[in-house]
């Protein structure tokens, strides 16, 4: 709460980074939410498979980083808006 | 510890030794166009003698192991396949063989079995005829004594029945008697 | 007190380098170092003698090319795919090689969390699978990249916008953020707790508990290098991996 109080008396430039400071917090923190959850459902089943059919586990390792790698993507952009926005 | 920090300085020690002040230069996420033209030049450079030379040579290689190696397995399985093929031949050299003795042991059975039996035949003929000879010539000798019986009881019989009747009686009666009891 | 000792660089500051001379600086060592390693590595192998059980150098680059064949082109593009493996080879191991110096001492920098080389690489893939979609399937390439087979025809404008950005555009937009910003996170990483230690050893305090502290940080920065070297190969892998899937599906739609 302090925090804002001292934004509050912020003026000008100051204020206009200090603006593009927590948005960009908020913005990577919200971009990280949703692949974050992707990522570990996809992990979590991909284990799952290859316990299930070990044999097919190059199979479903090779899928898996296919998917993580799409998932990973937006979090990712979500970062690269942090550092234009933020830095 | 001052290794440390001399060796962390590496990563920190930027500012100074890049000589770039702050907010200098376009943003971090725009394409330098010297970065851009020395990491294309070097890429396509490499990927070109990849492509056209250092691959090849290093596949060319490869290929001509991996072709000796299944040139290796394939003499392999020919030479097992042709031992194969000699044990057979074998086993089948065995076979025939081995029919052949059953059919001389056969045949040699078959020989004896039948001087065996020729000779069981002749054996027999001959024991039929002693026992035959011999058979007849008991019966000869019972014929004799049976004779020899017979003229004595007649004589005996001729004799009781001269003593009791007095008178001799005929010879021929006799003997019809004599012979009706030992005929019984 | 402590918050003004440690002050975050420019983000300028940590990725852009002198000129070592006019227009070559760290990056582009980097990169001319990438490439002149991949030869020479590649060269040395291909000079030893081929017949005897590979080793040393040229079993290293044996086992990068049956990890190319086996591990990527076989699983995505099957065997009619081989034909590429030059190319996937020479972009892994470039951008293996780029990735790498972001641990190495004295380099400390990725080439590749600078824009220019992700994006190059991406757009030199973009013309290779568009240029091979419209060799193997001629026009049709274009159709079949906008509607897939069996798209209703109620729903062809809208399937078509969607798949024409995903395909066309987002695909080497992706591609390029994927590799710059992991890598450029792995570095911000990597100097933040660099920076972190620094400041807590060289921190001018009375408080005799807080050099000691500098462990912690410290810690976590050789454990984000250990990570680093697992992320530079799999960032490779995975641009690699897309390149062959995205080049296959070009080449042969039905997959």
């Amino acid at each position: 709460m302090e925090a804002f109080s001292m934004l509050a008396q912020l003026t000008g430039d100051e204020e206009k980074a200090a603006q593009a400071a927590s948005s960009a917090g908020f913005a990577y923190g919200l971009a990280a939410i949703g692949p974050g959850i992707g990522i570990g459902y996809l992990v979590g089943k991909s284990v799952e498979a290859m316990a299930r059919q070990p044999e097919a586990a190059g199979m479903v390792r090779t899928t898996m980083f296919l998917g993580i790698a799409f998932t990973e993507a937006l979090a990712l952009i979500g970062f690269v808006v942090f550092i234009l926005i933020g830095l | 510890m001052l290794t440390i920090v001399n060796h962390l300085q590496g990563l920190t020690h930027l500012a100074t030794e890049a000589g770039v002040e702050a907010g200098e230069g376009p943003g971090p996420i725009v394409p330098e166009l010297k970065e851009l033209a020395w990491g294309a030049g070097s890429f396509i450079v490499f990927a070109i003698a990849m492509r056209f030379w250092l691959f090849p040579r290093l596949k060319a290689g490869m290929e001509a192991r991996y072709a000796g190696i299944r040139a290796d397995h394939e003499a392999a399985d020919a030479e097992r396949a042709s031992a194969r093929a000699e044990v057979a031949d074998y086993e089948a050299q065995l076979v025939a063989v081995k029919a052949e003795a059953a059919a001389k042991v056969d045949a040699a059975r078959q020989t004896l079995e039948a001087e065996r039996q020729e000779q069981l035949t002749a054996l027999n003929a001959r024991l039929a005829d002693e026992r035959a000879a011999a058979a007849a010539e008991t019966e000869a000798a019972k014929a004799a004594v049976r004779d020899q019986i017979h003229a004595a009881v007649a004589d005996v019989a001729g004799r009781a029945g001269e003593l009791a009747t007095g008178r001799v009686p005929d010879a021929a009666v006799v003997a019809r008697v004599v012979d009706e009891v030992m005929a019984r | 007190m402590l918050a003004e000792a440690f002050k975050f660089p420019e983000i300028n500051a940590i990725l852009r380098w002198q000129d070592i001379f006019t227009s070559f600086n760290k990056i582009a060592l980097i990169a001319v170092a990438a490439a002149v390693i991949g030869i020479v590595v590649f060269l040395l192998a291909g000079n030893k003698d081929a017949k005897v059980a590979p080793k040393g150098v040229r079993n290293l680059a044996e086992t990068t090319v049956e990890f190319i064949e086996d591990g990527i082109v076989m699983q995505t593009m099957g065997k009619s795919g081989l034909g590429w493996t030059p190319f996937l080879l020479s972009l892994f191991i470039f951008i293996y090689l780029c990735n790498v110096p972001g641990i190495i001492p004295i380099l400390q920098m990725p080439a590749t969390a600078r824009m220019a080389i992700p994006m190059f690489l991406a757009l030199l893939v973009w013309v290779v699978y568009n240029g091979v979609g419209f060799k193997h399937q001629g026009i049709t390439y274009l159709t079949h990249t906008i509607w897939p087979p069996g798209v209703p025809v109620a729903l062809k404008p809208l399937v078509g916008v969607i798949e024409f950005i995903s395909n066309i555009i987002v695909r080497p937009f992706s591609l390029t953020v994927r590799l710059f910003a992991n890598m450029l996170a792995g570095h911000i990483l990597l100097v933040t707790f660099a920076l972190l230690t620094q400041s807590l050893i060289t921190a001018e305090t009375q408080q005799l508990l807080l050099k000691p502290m500098a462990i912690l940080p410290f810690f976590m920065l050789v454990f984000l290098t250990a990570f680093e070297v697992l992320v530079a190969f799999l960032q490779a892998y995975i641009f690699t991996i897309l390149t062959a899937v995205y080049i296959g599906g070009a080449a042969h739609p039905e997959h």
